[in-house]
């Protein structure tokens, strides 16, 4: 369905970004997203072996701006791109777990900066996984081989860092996604545990996201994490190919599963230029193609419309969360 | 403690129910005894399979994989980090008999999903897995049985179903096959969604009971409206199948057979193996585990060693097994698939549905030369952890003479049974070069590079070609 009604929330399916690209336009293998100035997304595609990791640049009404980033070991290279966030002035920063490297470039693409020493000593990086910026500037890094997260200062420098490996409150198993929820609550999507936990600022457990006993609301390897301007909680839910969403206090609303019946105006001119496509799809059942397949990374942004990456169809499919939503009392 | 002939009886098995195994693991094998460790291999569900959340995790690109040799690479991940090493085997020989390639079906995923279907089905009854490959959808397009219809059939599928996997040429008649054909009309697969940029996507067996021909039909004697899986009931009671599945295992996992088109004119090297095997599966009605139970413990399999022709990927994944430095995900994957494209054997994309000829025919000029700089680079590289950990099993046994050298290295690696002129080789070598020395950092130094040389040396033989 492509409108979504539960819990006193509706979310409305919108449009779909992008399509499978080696390199230029479309992303390969993406892992994560940023929402930048204006109508900007810089998208990071994981590629395959030494072939495909970049960073592209992308507008929210397809346009593709360019790309900056390459795969290999050196300055500005990618070998296991993970994870993009942006500091205040729009500089960009990503994650490398293969590297245990942070790289920062400009909000253009050249190469500034890049910082992380391998281990699991203080301030060391160990498969650096999730990144996001607090409020301050300062930038959490999701250590995950060495299940805790990290915060450091923008050029690197060591602040403090909180939890272990384990499954209680605060201790995690190979933790992937991270973000900054508006009230600078931190969420963590505490992988191989299926589950979220979010914690204070300080690094103080608070709130745990999780399927119930009966199941409802379960997770399968979550990924990626957002907060809505009322406090709800999306997270990609990549092991059942599907975002499920919860209250502020970590009740389950509902799920959604994709919905990108028209395909991106990047596909669909792919589709156009191929006639025995266009009737091929006109034979088979589609549906395959509507649905997420392994969603990865969420974000929303100032009016609550929910960004989702998909690593295995390349793209982003776009739901608003609609405020004032009336369903009048017609038999339809 | 285990002696050496016990650890040189584990390393064969280990060579051929699986890719080789490290001296320790052989050692804790060989401790827990032969016939224990037949029944640990025939029991793969026992062992933990592969975590495919962590294999993509780390590399994504694996699943749904665009093209090859993306899908080569995972699946050469998977023969490496096995715990279940005669599961991962046995898929390669299903592949292998039942070669389908993606020349044609050109959707990678979809051909790793029949491999996925042969681990499943590797050990269990021969029928059960005949009926999946009959329903594979990979199968269903590469001998277009999407194609074979009610009232226009299409023989492909019925001819080689009998032909190359199950019966063998001559057992059969024209006439079979064309009703084996019609047998099958209505087996099929849901209309694709065709590649694009959007990805590959899987594909669904469908039966269509409007396209099929239930009609009265007549199959090697048996007479009646008969279905897809009445054809494959009738097939698997057949003693010529019997004999060619047993023939096939005893040319993959015991001796090199000759070319399999020329079964019907050449007998088998070894008549009473077959025999026995062909026995084990009239007495099990077609058990695949009883089958390899049987060839394991068989006094024709242990007494086989080192009759084989490494295949490719036997060649490829062993000596990365051995070295040790591919454990878990990492980059590199796809170089170590397509060096096995490089020999010869292009995985998932066989040359034809005949499937690759084996043997003495892995070896040209080329090949040969691949599989030497191969094995005898990764071998000669003493930072890599398996190899360190031989330099550091010499040391700690204080070996030092020549002599004493070759014959500790050629332990280590298999055990090895050189030919004597080989053997003769590496001690000229390990002479000239001098015996090894721990006494200061240099001399360990010095030492660990004749291990080098002399490993590198030992993969680069004649003898080391062989399983």
């Amino acid at each position: 369905m492509l409108t979504t009604v539960a819990a006193g929330r509706v979310f409305d399916y919108n449009y779909c970004i992008g399509m499978y690209g080696m390199s230029g336009q479309g992303f390969w293998s993406p892992q994560d997203f940023v929402l930048g100035e204006g109508d900007l997304i810089y998208v990071i595609s994981r590629g395959v072996e030494e072939i495909g990791q970049r960073i592209t640049r992308v507008t929210r009404d397809h346009q593709f701006l360019g790309q900056f980033g390459a795969s290999g070991r050196g300055d500005g290279q990618f070998v296991w791109p993970r994870s993009i966030d942006l500091d205040s002035n729009g500089n960009v920063y990503a994650s490398d777990d293969f590297l245990h490297r942070i790289s920062v470039f400009d909000k253009e693409g050249g190469f500034l900066s890049s910082w992380g020493t391998a281990g699991s000593k203080e301030g060391e990086l160990n498969g650096p996984s999730g990144i996001a910026f607090d409020a301050d500037d300062n930038i959490y890094v999701v250590d995950s081989a060495n299940n805790r997260i990290q915060k450091f200062t923008k050029d690197g420098s060591f602040l403090g860092s909180f939890g272990q490996a384990g499954d209680g409150e605060g201790e995690f198993d190979l933790p992937w996604g991270i973000c900054v929820g508006p009230d600078g609550n931190v969420y963590v999507a505490d992988w191989k545990n299926n589950r979220v936990q979010s914690f204070d600022a300080e690094g103080r457990f608070k709130v745990m996201f999780q399927g119930a006993d009966n199941g409802v609301g379960d997770l399968h390897g979550p990924t990626g994490i957002a907060v809505d301007s009322e406090g709800d909680v999306y997270v990609t839910d990549w092991g059942n190919h599907r975002v499920q969403i919860y209250g502020p206090d970590g009740h389950f609303v509902t799920t959604l599963v994709g919905d990108a019946q028209t395909p991106s105006p990047w596909t669909q001119t792919y589709i156009d230029a191929n006639p025995d496509i266009v009737k091929a799809r006109r034979r088979a059942n589609m549906e395959p193609e509507w649905r997420f397949r392994r969603p990865v990374a969420v974000n929303v942004d100032a009016n609550d419309s929910i960004f989702v990456l998909e690593t295995a169809r390349h793209r982003l499919q776009v739901y608003d969360k609609v405020k004032g939503y009336e369903e009048h009392s017609l038999n339809l | 403690m285990p002696d050496k002939e016990d650890i040189a009886s584990i390393a064969h098995l280990m060579r051929r129910a699986g890719f080789g195994a490290s001296r320790q693991e052989l050692e804790e094998r060989a401790a827990k005894g032969y016939e224990a460790t037949v029944e640990d291999l025939l029991h793969p569900e026992e062992q933990p399979p592969i975590d495919d959340d962590i294999l993509y995790r780390s590399m994504p690109g694996y699943e749904g994989a665009l093209g090859p040799p993306i899908n080569q690479a995972e699946w050469v991940y998977r023969m490496v980090n096995t715990q279940r090493p005669l599961e991962e085997k046995l898929a390669l020989f299903w592949h292998q008999l039942f070669a389908t390639g993606n020349s044609k079906v050109d959707n990678p995923p979809e051909i790793t999903q029949q491999i996925a279907m042969f681990r499943r089905q590797a050990l269990g009854s021969f029928r059960d897995l005949l009926v999946e490959l009959a329903k594979n959808p990979a199968m269903i397009w590469w001998l277009d049985n999407n194609g074979n219809h009610s009232g226009a059939i299409n023989e492909n599928w019925g001819r080689e179903l009998l032909e190359l996997f199950s019966m063998g040429v001559g057992n059969y008649s024209e006439d079979d096959i064309k009703d084996a054909s019609r047998a099958f009309t209505g087996w099929t697969i849901e209309p694709k969604i065709p590649r694009n940029p959007l990805g590959r996507f899987y594909w669904n067996f469908e039966y269509r009971a409007e396209d099929h021909d239930d009609g009265e039909k007549n199959f090697l004697g048996h007479s009646g409206r008969l279905n897809g899986e009445d054809i494959i009931d009738i097939v698997v009671k057949q003693s010529a199948t019997a004999r060619f599945l047993a023939r096939h295992l005893y040319n993959f996992f015991v001796a090199d057979e000759p070319q399999v088109p020329s079964w019907n004119i050449n007998p088998p090297n070894d008549p009473d193996a077959v025999d026995q095997l062909v026995a084990a599966y009239d007495e099990s009605d077609g058990d695949l585990r009883s089958m390899m139970r049987l060839l394991f413990n068989s006094d024709f399999f242990k007494n086989a060693r080192f009759a084989r022709v490494k295949s490719p990927a036997e060649l490829v994944v062993s000596t990365v097994k051995m070295a040790g430095n591919y454990q878990g995900p990492r980059p590199g994957f796809n170089m170590l698939a397509m060096e096995c494209n490089w020999q010869g054997q292009e995985l998932l994309n066989p040359p034809s549905v005949e499937s690759w000829h084996t043997g003495g025919e892995w070896i040209d000029g080329g090949a040969l030369v691949r599989r030497v700089n191969f094995a005898a680079g990764l071998m000669g590289d003493t930072s890599l952890p398996g190899i360190q950990a031989m330099v550091a099993e010499l040391r700690q046994r204080g070996v030092s003479e020549p002599e004493e050298f070759v014959d500790a290295c050629l332990d280590i690696v298999g055990p090895l049974e050189f030919s004597e002129a080989t053997h003769s080789e590496l001690l000229d070598q390990a002479t000239e070069d001098g015996g090894l020395s721990w006494d200061t950092e240099e001399d360990s130094e010095k030492s660990e590079q004749k291990i080098g040389v002399m490993l590198a040396l030992i993969a680069a033989s004649r003898d080391f070609q062989f399983a």
